[in-house]
This record gives structure tokens, sequence and C-alpha cells, in this order.
């Protein structure tokens, strides 16, 4: 049964998504480009075989893991922006440990380092939490402010103690702690880097969205986020709730590291994550902080990410960064009208 | 030159006054559209919006004027849209201010590759026309040389009259402290949030204008979290003009430091060197001030 509020979220998302390609065949028409041979050429990058669908689904992994974290966050009307410096932190961290521990047995490595990832990560989520509560200064400035601070600390220790010579990069982790290639179960993605990652993404997701909707903390969480003075009447002990939030969505975002470390190339790189912290903000608010929603709303921005390439020769594949933020903004528009016009026809 | 000796000259003085132009011009549209009851996170978003149209229109047409006027007027339309999502359809000011930023780093991203296929920076060109008036005395000399600071130092001032000295600054704090109260009296509530609105986006466009003629040039990135930076001093100053003066001082006074460093060429690894201004924000906004009190209606749609 899908019920009301999900029917009007989903009219919202696709007419926005609608509007976003309209804008876009525009501003291209206005370039003086073929918007049709750009599009085209996107979708058949993408869908003309295995591999394509395979690097779509290997971009998209990073995308749930870092989404998965923000909705926690969102959800608490936490507007977390420091995705980017969070996740770098605790990739980082995954990679260090892996390589320091790896005289033990490989499952507990790869724990054991993902844990460590997660707790960095959560720490500096903790800062801006703090500030929030005792200062009430906005996250959306600290956080932003955390991502300077965080991604400077992280070029320091990696240049100075831990790189690779004139590299911007950790040395490779045992072979043994690499994950499985999908491929080398389904021919079908031949070629790809798909790597069991996603499988954990997708179990991310699914957990993520018990957590929100299925459990106690996750129902204070939404009521903090809905309405935090009527909250802490009821007993919710908000800064808490806020606190706790935070240190587990900017936790999650550390797993955006483990597809590339234990997936994809086997150690940390500094610019790995190439801004895809901010492109989670626009992937979560699209699946409308919904869990389930961000695994479809991570593979259309993973098309557009492989598919930019394709047509970098074309029009700079910057483009897709225009495309996100025309998404971002019909959506809050859309979803404002719509939801308006609902509310005078229906009730 | 050792540290010291370049910290405590005049020279540094100058360079600190100096750079507060696009950290209190930024601090000071935010606090416009504040005390209209408008969170404006998207300073930065106008401040990188501003910077890149005048150096790319005045790299094109080979016109600053043209560049300066076209900057700001782009400026003043992108502040409508906002004032029209924020204010006319009342969606949730911080995601829309954040959404502007994205959409317009990503915008000159893209549009930086398309015009110039360069991914970081424009071609050089003139700067805005120094201001020669003052260069024969001895102090102010050294950092009143062009006209938008001088705006800026006269903008503690104008500011703080307008919002505290005349009508229409009252109304605008209305807008801000009790729309429903200032409706009753028949103030024009949105309109005056729009008019917050406008400042902001006027006053954001002089700031990338200042950021981009001081470096003769457009480069990606190039603004750095000075809007946030504004927006932590806006928020130290409680905001009141000349109390963000004195927060805005102190910030670019650590940058002043941060470029002393750089060219003193101290020990200190060139990335901690870098983070000092973010860092310090984080820790001023942890230890030295109180509970920040803003405009009792600010955020809340009306």
């Amino acid at each position: 049964m899908i019920s009301k509020k999900n029917l009007i979220n989903l009219i919202s998302v696709t007419l926005s998504v609608l509007i976003t390609v309209l804008i876009v065949f525009v501003f291209l028409l206005i370039l003086g480009k073929d918007p049709f041979e750009i599009f085209g050429m996107i979708f058949s990058e993408v869908f003309a075989d295995g591999y394509g669908i395979g690097q779509t689904l290997f971009k998209a992994t990073p995308l749930i893991f870092i989404s998965c974290g923000l909705a926690v966050c969102f959800h608490a009307s936490l507007f977390n922006i420091g995705a980017e410096g969070q996740l770098n932190a605790g990739s980082f961290v995954i990679a260090l440990t892996a390589l320091k521990l790896d005289f033990l047995p490989v499952p507990i490595v790869i724990l054991i380092s993902l844990i460590f990832g997660f707790i960095v990560s959560g720490f500096f989520g903790i800062i801006p939490a703090y500030i929030k509560i005792k200062k009430d200064v906005s996250e959306v400035i600290t956080t932003i402010m955390m991502n300077f601070v965080i991604l400077a600390l992280v070029n320091f220790f990696l240049l100075d103690f831990f790189a690779v010579e004139s590299t911007m990069r950790t040395e490779k982790i045992n072979e043994d702690l690499m994950f499985l290639k999908i491929s080398d179960v389904l021919p079908f993605f031949d070629g790809s880097t798909l790597n069991s990652s996603f499988i954990l993404a997708i179990l991310a997701a699914v957990l993520t969205y018990l957590f929100i909707y299925k459990t106690g903390f996750g129902y204070k969480l939404r009521s903090v986020g809905f309405n935090e003075l009527a909250s802490k009447y009821l007993g919710i002990r908000t800064n808490g709730v806020i606190l706790i939030s935070f240190f587990i969505g900017a936790g999650i975002t550390a797993f955006a590291g483990m597809n590339y470390i234990f997936g994809y190339k086997g150690f940390y790189e500094f610019g790995f994550s190439n801004n895809i912290g901010f492109t989670a903000i626009a992937v979560t608010l699209l699946a409308k902080n919904n869990p389930i929603g961000i695994i479809f709303s991570s593979l259309l921005f993973a098309i557009l990410d492989y598919g930019g390439l394709s047509v970098n020769q074309l029009i700079p594949k910057e483009l897709m960064l225009v495309v996100q933020g025309i998404i971002i903004l019909s959506l809050l528009a859309v979803d404002k009208i719509v939801s308006n016009y609902f509310k005078e026809k229906l009730i | 030159m050792d540290l010291i000796t370049s910290v405590i000259s005049l020279g540094f003085v100058a360079q600190v006054l100096r750079l507060m132009t696009p950290f209190y011009l930024g601090a000071s549209a935010a606090n416009f559209s504040e005390r209209g009851g408008v969170i404006n996170i998207s300073v930065e978003g106008f401040m990188n919006l501003s910077a890149f149209s005048f150096a790319v229109i005045s790299i094109l047409t080979g016109n600053i004027t043209a560049g300066f006027i076209l900057a700001v007027l782009i400026n003043l339309l992108f502040s409508v849209v906002f004032g029209y999502f924020t204010v006319s359809l009342k969606i949730n000011q911080i995601v829309t201010g954040v959404g502007f930023n994205l959409f317009i780093a990503g915008l000159t991203k893209f549009l930086l590759v398309y015009i110039f296929s360069s991914s970081s920076n424009t071609p050089r060109f003139e700067g805005l026309p120094e201001f020669t008036l003052f260069s024969s005395i001895p102090f102010f000399g050294l950092f009143l040389t062009d006209y938008i600071t001088l705006f800026c130092f006269l903008l503690i001032f104008i500011s703080a009259y307008i919002l505290f000295k005349t009508r229409f600054g009252l109304r605008l704090r209305s807008a801000g402290e009790n729309p429903a109260a200032g409706e009753s009296l028949g103030i024009k509530i949105r309109n005056y949030r729009y008019y917050g609105i406008l400042i902001c986006g006027f006053l954001s466009s002089l700031a990338g204008i200042w950021m981009a003629s001081n470096q003769n040039s457009y480069s990606d990135g190039m603004i750095a979290g000075r809007g946030y930076i504004a927006l932590a001093a806006m928020i130290i100053g409680k905001w009141k003009p000349v109390n963000i003066f004195f927060a805005c001082l102190m910030f670019s006074a650590f940058e002043a430091f941060e470029i002393s460093l750089q060219i003193t060429g101290s020990d200190i690894p060139s990335q901690l060197i870098q983070m000092l201004p973010y860092f310090i924000t984080i820790l001023v906004l942890i230890g030295f001030i109180g509970k920040t009190k803003p405009p009792a209606a600010d955020g809340v749609p009306y």
C-alpha cells in the first residue's frame, strides 16, 4: 500500500526530475548543443553493456552510504553539510587501521577498521552538534568550517607521516583484505570494479531505514526533527538525541571509503572523494530522506556521473554539477507547490 | 624579515584593515537579510557568483564598468529568486541557501571550463581603478586603496544608521523580530523581507567583486568559505554593525597572520597554516561567545 504522503512525495520527485531535464534541455540549447545527442550518449554509455552498468553501480555505492548518514542527520533537522570532511577522516583511518593491523585474521581487521573509521567520522560530527546545542550556532556554518579543518589535517598527517613518497596516497593494504569483485561471480560485469561493497551499501540502506522508522531512538530522532520544543516537553532528551544522531550520521559517511579502499584501489588517496559529500546532499534531498529512496536516487546520480564522463568531449563534465544544483532547487520549489496544492484540493 | 617584525609593523595593521573588506561586506549583507528575518546561508554562493560574473564579463567585454554593473545586477536577480523561494514559497531558508550555494558552485565551475577551457582560473585582467585621494596620507593610504574598501568602512556607520535610526530600519527589524505585530500595524512584511534579501545580494556582490579585483582574476574556490566566516562574524557580533566590525577585524587579523607565516617561511607545515582561519572560527564559536540570540523571527517563514 502506498500512503497518501508517499504518493505526494513520488509525484513531486518525478515532477522535479522532469522540470530539471527541461531546464537542462533549454540550457543546452542556449549553449548551442544538441540535448538529445548528449542525453542519448549518457544513457547508451551506461546501458551499453555489463561494464557500464557495473561501473554505474560502483559509483552509486559510496553515494548510498553517505546519503544514509545524511538521512539520519536530516531526519533530526540537522543539516549536515560536512560529509566531505567527515568521510575523508573516516576513510583515512580505515586505510591506516587496515595497514597497521594486518597481522590479525582478515574478518577482524576489516571489522575493526570499519569501526575505527566510523568512530573518527562520528567524532568530527560531534563538534558541530556540540556547538549547536551549547551556542545555538547553525550546524551549516560549523560543518563547512570543519570540512576545511579536517581536509587540512588529513592532508598534513598523510603527507608528513603515511604517504608513499611523492604521491598523495597511503601504502597498499594486504591483498587478502580486498573485497570480492562481483565480476568474479557474475561474468556479465566483466572488467568493472563493482565489488561486494555494493551489497553492503544496500544492506546499510535497509538497516538505516529500519533504524529511522522502526526503532525507539529513530522515533525520538524524527520527533526532535519535527518539533524540538514539543519533544522536550514529551520528556525526550533532545540534546542527547542531537549529539547521537550527528555521531551516527557522520559515522556512516566513513563507509564511503570502503568501496575505494577494500573494493577498488587498496589504499586511501587524498581527493578520492571528489566532492561526493556534496553530491550526497542532492541525493538525500531527492530521496526525501528515505534510505530506500536513496538507493534509487544514488543510481540516478551515478548514471549522470558515469555518463557525464562519456560526453566530456561534447560538453564539460561539470555540467553534472549544474544538474545537481537545479535538481535541488526545483525539488524544493515543486515540493512546496505540490503539497500546497494537495492541502487545498484534498483536505 | 622575521615573523615578529612583520606582524608588529604598520603594514600589517593596514593589511588587516584591507583584508577585512570581504568579511565585513559579507557579514553586513547577511545581517540585513537576517534582521529582516531571513537566514541567508548563501552569502558564500552570492560572493562566488559576483566574483565570477565580474571577472568573466570584464574579460569578455574588456569593460570593467560593464563587469561591475552586470555582476551586481546578476546578484540582484538571484536574490529575487532566493526571495521567491524563502519569502513567497516559504521554503526552509537553510536548505534553500545550501541549494543556492551548490547550484552556484556548479554553475561557475561549469562555465569556467566551458568559456576558458580551464578548471582552475580565468586569465588575468585589470581590477577596479585605484582610489588615490588618500594615497599620500601616511597610514590611511596603505589600506584605503580602492573604492569598495572605502565604502566598506563607511558602511559600518551607514548600516548602523539605517538599521536603528530610520523608519526603513525599524520596519525591517520588525519583519525579523515580530512579523505579526508589524503586519498588524500595516507594514508589508513580505516586501521588507525582500528588501533585506536584495540589500544582502547587493553587499555580497561588492564582496565578491572586491575579491576578484584584488586577485586580478577569478579562480575556482577562491571565496574559500569567507562567506561562512562572515556569517560566523555576524553571529559573534550579535547582529550589531559595530560589533560585527570587530569580529571581522579578528578574522582578518588571523588571515593576515596566516599570510605573514607563509611569507616568512616558518617551520609550521603549510596545511596547518591554511586551516588557521577555519580552526579559529570553530574555537571562537566553542569558547568565547555566550549563547547567541538572533532576531526572534529569524528563519521563520511568514
